[in-house]
C-alpha cells in the first residue's frame, strides 16, 4: 500500500477511461481499453488483491481486448459523425450522471477511512476466514478457500454465468444455413496467402508452455494466487493464440464446436455433480467434508481441500471451453467458416 | 496517510462510474456504449477492492504454512471477502461483455451500422 | 437425508442439472430437449410445493449451503413470502414450457437445444433469486436471469436485436446499482447475509449512507421491473421476443424483481426504517400513480396487441410498487397477492398472444379479427384473463385490487385509489375493444349471399391445455384468495402497519 503509487495509477486509469470513450477509432478504443484493464491489474496488485488482479489480467486485459478487437474487425472501425438533434438526450444523460455522482459523494462522506485495518468490514466476517482457513480446510490461500468452500455456491453459479454467456452468444450469432440473405460483404480481405513464419513459429513454441502454466495455475491455486478461472482462461487463450497466428479452420479441427459445447457442459456438471454427491452422501449441498467417506485416506479437513480442487478443475474445463467458444462465434460472425 | 488521500480512492471510483454511465447513456455508437458498460463495472470493482485494502497488510495467503500454531494476525492480511466477490463480478462482466458484443455483431449484420440514430431511422 | 429436507436446494439444482442435460442431449437429438426440460421444471415444482407445505407447518426454514453457519456461509431462507413466489414461478414455467412445444418448432426450428437450455437456466435463476438469504448470491442469480433473458429476447424477429441491446445496457445499470447498494451496506457493516444485516443496521439508521444504499438497491430493482420512468426497455423487448420466451419472461421477471424489492424492504432494512425513518412512502406512491396512469394511457394508444399488453405490465408494476409502499398491511397484502395474480394473468394473455401469432402470423390488433368463431375455447380462456385484468369477481384480479384499494384507503392515499380505478376503467375499454374486434369477422366478399361455414380451427393441444389451466387457476385462486391470504400472506406482513 504505497499511496503515491496508488494515486499515480489511479490518475492514469482516469486518463485511459476518458481516452477510450472519446477517441474516434474503435480499434484504438479497444487497445486503450486493454491498457485501462492492465492498469487496473497493477492497482489491485498494489492494494493486495492479487487473485483479483490475476483474473483481471487474464480475463479483462486478455480476453476482453481480444473479443473487442474481433468484434471491431467484423464490423467497422469508424465511429460515426455526430448528427445534430441528440442534444436533449445527452443533456438528460448528463443530468442523470451528475445526480448519481452527487448521491454517491454524499454516501462517501460516511465511509470509514481507506486502508484502515479496523473498519467494520475488516472486523466482522473476514477475521473468521483468515484465522480459520488452515484449521477448517488446510488451504493457505484464503481467497481460494472462501471462493471454493465457504461461498462455493456463489462460485457454482458464477460458472453457470460464464456457461450461459457462451450459450447466449451461440444462440444470438450462430448461423447454420449456408446461404444467408442478410449477409454483408467481408469488411477486410483475409489474406490466406501469407503465412507469417516468425509469428507461427513463436506461437507454436509458446503454446505448450502456456498450457503447462495454465495447468499449474489451476493445480497450485491453493497455495498461490490462481485457481480454476484464471487457469481456464489462460488455457483457452492458448487456443486463441493459435487461431490468430495460424488459421481459424486449423484450430477448429483441433477443438471442434461439439467438443466445446460438451466440455462446457461437463465443466459445470463436475461442479454441480460434486455438490450433488455431497447431498447423496448425507450432508448439505457442497459440504465437502462428507467426501471423506469416498476418498481414500482423507479426513474431513483434507476432504475439503480435495473437494475444492475438484471443483476448480470443473471450473477450469468449463471456462476454457466457453472462452474458445465465444471467441469462435464472434470472430467468424457465427458462421464458422473463416475468421481472423 | 493524509486524509485527503484517504478519500481520493473513493472519489476516483465515483468519477469512473460517471464516465461509464455517461458513455452508456449518451454515446451514439453501440461499441462505445459497451466500453462504457465495462468501465462502469470495473469502477464498482475498484470500490469493493478499496474496502479490502489495509495499510501495511500483505496479500491474503497465509505465509506460515508449515509453522504450526503460528499466530495469525488479522490486521496483517488484506480482507479476502471482497476479493472473492469481485472475482465473481469480473467473470460476470466478461460474460455480459461477450453477449453485448454478440448483439452488436448481429445488429451490424442486419442494419449495416453501429450508430444508434442510423438504426432508429432504419426502424421507422 | 430426505427429499423434503433437501428440497430448498433441490428446487434450484434440479433445473440447473436438467439445463445441462438438455444442452448435451440436444447434441444428439433435438426431440429429447423438451421432455428433459419439462421433467426438470416438474421436479422443481414438486420441491417448491413440498417446501411451501413445510413452511406452512413448521415456520421459517433455513438451509446452510456447504454446511457453514450463516453469516460465514451462504444461507437459504424460506418463509411464507418466498415459498408462495417459488410455487408461482415453477407453476408458470411449467405451463410456459408446455406451451412452447409448437411455438418453437415454428419460430426457431434450428435453435431448439439452445432455446430450452436458456429457458431452464432462466427458471433456475428466478428460483435461485427467490430462495436465497444472501445479498450477493442474489446478485449472481440476478445476472444469470438477466443474461438468459437477453439471449432469449434476442432470438426473436428483426427488431429483437436492438430491443435486446437496449435491455442489456439498462439491465446492466440496474444490476450494477444493486451491487453498489450491497457494497455500501457491506462497507458499513461487514456482512452480506440478509438476517445478519437486519440485526446490525439499526444502530446505523441515522447515517446517510444507509439511506443511499436503500436508494441504490431500489433504483436497481426498479430498472429491472420496468417501474416508470425506467421502463423504456420493456415494451420493445417483450413485444419482439419469440412467443414462448415472452410467455416465460413477461409473467415472471418483473414480478421476481418486485419480490426482491419487498424482501429487501422487509428483511434487510426493517419495516420500521422503510416506512417511518426513510420518508420515501409519499414520493414513491406518487411515482406509482404516474406509472399506472402512463402505462394505461400508452396501452390505449397502441395498435399492436402485444405491445398493448406490455404497457399493461408497466401499469401492473405500478400497482405492486405502490401497494408495497403504502405502509398499510392491506396494501402490502394486496401487493404480494398481486405478484401471484399478475404472473398468472400475464401468462394467460401472453399465451393467447402466442396462439394468435401461431395461427395468424402477426400480433397487430386487426390480426384478432374473427377469432371468436374460429377458436372459441381460446377466446373463452382469454376472456377470463381479460376479466381478471379489469378486476371482475370472482377472478383473481378482483381480490388483489380489492386489497390494494383497502390499503389505499387505510393509508389515506386517495390518489392511489383513484389511479387503480382509472386503470380498471382503461383496461375495460382496452379489452372490450379487443373482444369486439375478435367477435366480428374480417370483411370477406360474400358471393351470392350464402352463409359462410365457419370452420373451427382451434389452437394445437399443447398450446390450448396450458391456456385452459391458467384460466381455470385464475378463477380457483380468486375463489380461494381469502384462504391464501389468511394462511400464507398474513404471516409475511409485519404486525402493526
Amino acid at each position: 500500500m504505497i499511496w503515491q503509487l496508488d494515486l499515480s495509477i489511479l490518475t492514469l486509469i482516469v486518463i485511459c477511461a476518458f481516452a477510450t470513450i472519446m477517441v474516434k477509432d474503435l480499434l484504438s478504443a479497444a487497445i486503450i481499453f486493454g491498457a485501462y484493464s492492465f492498469l487496473m491489474c497493477l492497482l489491485w496488485t498494489e492494494m493486495g488483491a492479487v487473485d483479483v488482479a490475476f483474473t483481471e489480467a487474464s480475463v479483462g486485459a486478455g480476453v476482453s481486448t481480444v473479443l473487442f478487437i474481433a468484434a471491431v474487425y467484423q464490423t467497422t472501425r469508424k465511429v460515426g459523425v455526430r448528427k445534430s438533434g441528440r442534444l436533449l438526450s445527452k443533456a438528460v444523460a448528463l443530468v442523470a450522471t451528475l445526480l448519481t455522482g452527487l448521491v454517491l459523494l454524499i454516501a462517501e462522506a460516511d465511509f470509514p477511512d481507506f486502508a484502515n485495518p479496523f473498519t467494520p468490514a475488516s472486523l466482522h466476517l473476514s477475521p473468521y476466514y483468515i484465522m480459520q482457513t488452515l484449521h477448517d480446510t488446510n488451504v493457505p490461500n484464503i481467497v481460494t478457500s472462501v471462493l471454493a468452500d465457504y461461498r462455493g455456491f456463489d462460485t457454482m453459479f458464477e460458472t453457470a454465468v460464464i456457461f450461459t454467456a457462451g450459450l447466449a452468444v451461440i444462440a444470438i450469432l450462430r448461423r447454420f444455413k449456408k446461404e444467408d440473405r442478410c449477409d454483408l460483404p467481408e469488411p477486410y480481405v483475409i489474406s490466406e496467402a501469407h503465412p507469417d513464419t516468425i509469428i507461427r513459429f513463436i506461437a507454436r513454441q509458446l503454446v505448450p508452455f502456456i498450457q503447462l502454466f495454465a495447468l499449474y495455475v489451476v493445480a497450485h491455486g491453493h497455495h498461490s494466487p490462481g485457481g480454476g478461472f484464471q487457469g481456464g482462461v489462460i488455457f483457452g487463450a492458448s487456443f486463441i493464440l493459435l487461431a490468430i497466428s495460424y488459421d481459424f479452420k486449423m484450430v477448429l479441427g483441433i477443438m471442434s464446436e461439439r467438443w466445446n459445447i460438451l466440455l462446457g457442459n461437463i465443466g459445470v456438471l463436475i461442479y454441480a455433480g460434486i455438490g450433488f454427491l455431497c447431498l447423496l452422501l448425507g450432508a448439505n449441498f457442497l459440504d465437502y467434508s462428507v467426501l471423506s467417506k469416498v476418498l481414500p485416506a482423507t479426513d474431513k479437513i483434507m476432504a475439503r481441500s480435495h473437494g475444492m480442487l475438484g471443483i476448480e478443475i470443473g471450473v477450469a474445463i468449463a471456462v476454457l471451453a466457453i472462452v474458445i467458444s465465444i471467441y469462435f462465434n464472434i470472430v467468424s460472425r457465427g458462421k464458422y467458416d473463416k475468421g481472423l | 496517510m493524509p486524509s485527503i488521500i484517504s478519500d481520493y480512492n473513493y472519489w476516483i471510483y465515483i468519477l469512473l462510474m460517471m464516465i461509464g454511465l455517461y458513455a452508456m447513456l449518451a454515446k451514439n455508437n453501440l461499441v462505445k456504449k459497451v466500453i462504457g458498460m465495462s468501465i462502469f463495472q470495473t469502477a464498482i470493482i475498484i470500490f469493493y477492492v478499496s474496502i479490502s485494502a489495509k495499510e501495511h497488510a500483505t496479500i491474503p495467503i497465509i505465509a506460515h504454512h508449515g509453522a504450526a500454531e503460528a499466530a495469525i494476525d488479522v490486521a496483517h492480511y488484506a480482507n479476502p471477502l471482497p476479493h472473492v466477490l469481485m472475482l465473481t463480478a469480473i467473470v460476470v462482466s466478461v460474460g455480459t461483455l461477450g453477449v453485448a458484443l454478440a448483439l452488436c455483431l448481429g445488429i451490424y449484420r442486419r442494419y449495416n451500422s453501429l450508430e444508434e440514430d442510423e438504426i432508429q431511422e432504419q426502424l421507422q | 437425508m430426505s427429499f423434503a429436507e433437501q428440497a430448498p436446494v433441490l428446487l434450484v439444482i434440479i433445473p440447473l442439472l436438467s439445463a445441462l442435460l438438455v444442452n448435451m442431449v440436444g447434441l444428439i437429438n433435438r426431440r429429447y430437449c423438451l421432455p428433459v426440460a419439462v421433467t426438470g421444471i416438474l421436479g422443481s415444482l414438486t420441491a417448491s410445493v413440498i417446501t411451501l407445505i413445510r413452511v406452512m407447518e413448521n415456520g421459517v426454514i433455513s438451509y446452510r449451503l456447504g454446511g457453514w453457519p450463516p453469516p460465514f456461509g451462504i444461507e437459504y431462507v424460506i418463509d411464507h413470502l418466498n415459498g408462495l413466489v417459488l410455487v408461482t414461478i415453477s407453476f408458470v414455467s411449467l405451463l410456459a414450457v408446455i406451451f412452447s412445444k409448437e411455438s418453437i418448432k415454428k419460430e426457431l426450428p434450428e435453435k431448439i437445444p439452445q432455446f430450452y437450455t436458456l429457458f431452464v437456466l432462466l427458471v433456475t435463476g428466478l428460483l435461485g433469486m427467490t430462495v436465497t438469504g444472501d445479498a450477493f448470491n442474489l446478485y449472481v442469480l440476478l445476472e444469470i436471469s438477466a443474461l438468459t433473458g437477453y439471449a432469449l429476447i434476442a432470438m426473436g424477429d428483426n427488431r429483437a436485436l436492438v430491443a435486446s441491446f437496449n435491455y442489456i445496457i439498462l439491465g446492466t445499470i440496474g444490476a450494477s446499482f444493486y451491487l453498489l447498494g450491497v457494497g455500501h451496506l457491506y462497507i458499513m457493516t461487514g456482512s452480506l447475509n440478509m438476517g445478519d444485516l437486519l440485526t446490525i443496521l439499526p444502530r446505523l439508521y441515522t447515517l446517510n449512507v444507509v439511506f443511499i444504499a436503500l436508494l441504490l438497491i431500489l433504483t436497481g430493482t426498479w430498472i429491472k421491473m420496468a417501474f416508470f420512468p425506467m421502463h423504456g426497455w420493456l415494451p420493445n423487448a417483450y413485444t419482439y421476443a419469440p412467443s414462448a420466451a415472452g410467455c416465460l419472461v413477461a409473467p415472471l421477471v418483473t414480478k421476481v424483481s418486485v419480490y426482491i424489492m419487498i424482501r429487501i424492504m422487509l428483511s434487510v432494512f426493517s419495516p420500521l426504517y422503510v416506512y417511518n425513518i426513510a420518508g420515501l412512502s409519499e414520493t414513491i406512491v406518487w411515482m406509482a400513480v404516474i406509472a399506472i396512469l402512463s402505462g394505461s394511457i400508452l396501452a390505449l394508444a397502441q395498435t399492436d396487441f402485444k405491445k398493448m399488453l406490455t404497457y399493461l405490465i408497466v401499469a401492473e408494476v405500478g400497482y405492486m410498487v405502490g401497494g408495497a409502499w403504502l405502509a398499510s398491511s392491506a396494501g402490502l397484502t394486496g401487493a404480494i397477492l398481486h405478484i401471484v395474480n399478475d404472473a398468472l394473468m400475464t401468462l394467460c394473455l401472453f399465451i393467447f398472444a402466442g396462439i394468435v401469432i401461431y395461427k395468424r402470423g402477426g400480433h397487430q390488433l386487426q390480426d384478432l379479427a374473427g377469432l371468436y368463431k374460429k377458436m372459441p375455447v381460446t377466446m373463452a380462456a382469454f376472456t377470463v384473463g381479460a376479466l381478471s385484468m379489469i378486476g371482475v369477481p370472482p377472478t383473481a384480479g378482483f381480490f388483489s385490487k380489492w386489497y390494494l384499494i383497502l390499503g389505499a384507503i387505510d393509508a389515506g392515499r386517495y390518489h392511489f385509489m383513484a389511479a387503480l380505478l382509472f386503470s380498471s376503467l382503461v383496461n375495460a375499454i382496452l379489452f372490450f375493444r379487443v373482444i369486439e374486434i375478435a367477435y366480428f369477422e374480417p370483411k370477406i366478399d360474400h358471393h351470392g349471399g350464402e352463409t359462410e361455414n365457419i370452420v373451427v380451427d382451434e389452437a394445437p393441444l399443447s398450446m390450448l391445455v396450458p391456456l385452459i389451466i391458467v384460466a381455470l387457476s385464475l378463477i380457483v385462486i380468486g375463489l380461494y384468495s381469502g384462504d391464501i391470504v389468511t394462511n400464507i400472506i398474513q404471516h409475511s406482513v409485519p404486525q402493526g402497519l
